[in-house]
């Protein structure tokens, strides 16, 4: 079992607009209503501008943000 | 000793002064002086026990978000242009839209001096409202409020209106009467698209049902609590808390609400606040603070909450709130989770990587798909595969097994802070379409004149 198992994009190759380099697979701590959680996720490594695939913000990222938010 | 500085406004006469948080032994008090009406002082924190401290949790921890398109330009100054005007320093979690003024009780206490006639706003008029909230903060909450929306006998149409217009979550703030003692109401509410009703509930006491809402009613709660259950609506029982009425019953009614089963989300607490219509002198309104909530929730519910378990908001005003999510045990509860937030929200803030510097296109798509999923999604029971922190989170919080624990703090003319007002997330929609934090529309003067509510 990996211990950081990897979110990558759900398709294609992604470049950051700012910086023209290809996003790598890093490791990113999400901060959420004192939560943090550690992931991999595709990240461009000059500026660190982080893309959230689609799969994730819908699915995983979406319960978590039920669970914390939910009153 | 001074601990920080603000601004308020005279509780005679509205004007706006210069007020300092001012430190009395274990209690901190928020003091101003009006040219013309002299000194007022209120206790705002009382910090003795095993609680945060004022200074410590006035911090807070939340990041100031602006409203992308000011609705009403900054003329007079905070809190005299509500709409949002540009200085706001957040966004809205829930909207509130008031369906009517009238009320099936009329409680001595009530923000909105509701009671048995009054005000209902057009279907067409709620309708304008709610697109001028959508356009204004998009897939945020909306709450139905009032007076008591099923008063309305178009209640469901009006649910429907706000389900078909895409709001996160739609919830409904309700007594509870007409929910426990007509058939198949809150199963009509619930295929409307309502999704959770925010249930009043001040403990399991008719006397306290008595004293707080003027006339015995436990019995239609309990049934209103069922009700919901059977439709499949949520419950968020909302007590409000009155020192030597209901404040020594805490444990119990926390207690009573966990055991409910999964049906019953949570517990919110607000102490009461002296504005609209109450029953006391505003100075010698019988003040209750949160860290005093926090301490007697520790207290009471014997140790199963702790007040090392609360988290200051990261979406309101520090001072406003607090919150833990607890994972449920059997009838109990075990560890603390995490934080709620006031309600729902869209922001998430990843680690090093400036606002800016997410294109505004993509951070809106990725809001609008969080609060997509918000509601639908917490009702499934996850499967997730351990490998990573989210799947782990999840394993450990499924929907079925938390409850979540909160309190709010409502300001009045004497402990009103702009800075808290600045913050607030709870936005209650004007008829003509502004957006006005939830205090200042219900903010009242010592002679009973409100700054919004019910004004042009």
């Amino acid at each position: 079992m990996a211990l950081d198992p990897e979110f990558k994009p759900d398709h294609g190759d992604w470049l950051c607009a700012v910086c023209n380099v290809p996003l790598e697979q890093l490791k990113v701590q999400v901060f959420y209503m004192n939560s943090a959680f550690d992931v991999v996720l595709p990240r461009c490594p000059q500026c660190g501008m982080t893309l959230i695939p689609e799969s994730l913000a819908n699915g995983k990222m979406a319960e978590v943000e039920a669970l914390l938010e939910d009153k | 000793m001074l601990e920080a500085r603000t601004q308020s406004l005279c509780p005679v006469c509205l004007r706006r002064l210069d007020a300092f948080y001012v430190r009395e032994g274990e209690a901190v008090f928020l003091c101003k002086t009006c040219p013309e009406h002299g000194e007022f002082k209120a206790p705002v924190w009382r910090d003795n026990g095993e609680v945060p401290l004022f200074a410590d949790w006035r911090k807070g921890s939340r990041i100031p978000a602006y409203p992308a398109r000011p609705a009403v330009e900054v003329r007079h100054g905070c809190p005299f242009d509500c709409g949002l005007c540009a200085e706001h320093a957040q966004h809205t979690c829930t909207g509130l839209i008031e369906v009517t003024q009238r009320c099936s009780l009329r409680c001595p206490i009530c923000f909105a001096r509701s009671g048995r006639s009054g005000h209902a706003p057009s279907p067409e008029t709620i309708a304008r409202q709610m697109d001028a909230l959508f356009a204004a903060s998009g897939s945020c909450n909306i709450q139905l409020s009032g007076g008591e929306p099923t008063e309305r006998e178009d209640l469901p149409d009006i649910v429907a209106m706000a389900a078909s217009r895409g709001f996160g979550l739609v919830q409904l703030n309700s007594n509870g009467l007409r929910l426990g003692t007509e058939e198949n109401y809150a199963r009509r509410l619930r295929e409307a698209g309502l999704d959770s009703v925010y249930l009043q509930f001040d403990a399991v006491s008719d006397e306290v049902c008595l004293a707080l809402r003027g006339r015995k009613c436990l019995d239609e709660k309990l049934a209103a609590i069922e009700a919901c259950r059977d439709a499949g609506l949520g419950v968020v029982l909302v007590c409000t808390l009155v020192r030597g009425v209901n404040d020594g019953l805490l444990g119990d009614t926390l207690r009573w609400a966990v055991a409910q089963g999964q049906h019953v989300r949570g517990l919110h607490i607000q102490p009461v606040s002296s504005f609209g219509r109450f029953p006391w002198e505003l100075e010698a309104a019988p003040r209750i603070t949160l860290p005093e909530i926090m301490t007697a929730l520790e207290v009471q519910s014997s140790g199963m909450v702790h007040a090392a378990d609360f988290h200051a908001p990261s979406c309101e005003h520090s001072m406003c709130s607090f919150s833990a999510v607890y994972a449920r045990e059997g009838e109990g509860l075990s560890a603390p989770i995490g934080a709620a937030c006031c309600s729902g929200g869209s922001g998430v803030k990843v680690e090093d990587v400036q606002p800016q510097s997410i294109d505004n296109a993509e951070g809106s798509r990725i809001s609008r798909a969080f609060t997509a999923a918000h509601w639908r999604n917490a009702t499934q029971e996850n499967t997730p595969s351990l490998h990573d922190a989210f799947s782990r989170f999840l394993s450990q919080s499924g929907t079925a097994r938390r409850f979540t624990l909160s309190a709010m703090a409502f300001q009045d003319a004497l402990s009103f802070d702009i800075e808290r007002v600045r913050g607030c997330c709870i936005h209650v929609v004007h008829e003509d379409g502004r957006l006005v934090p939830f205090c200042a529309y219900n903010l009242t003067s010592l002679g009973g004149v409100s700054l919004y509510r019910g004004r042009p």
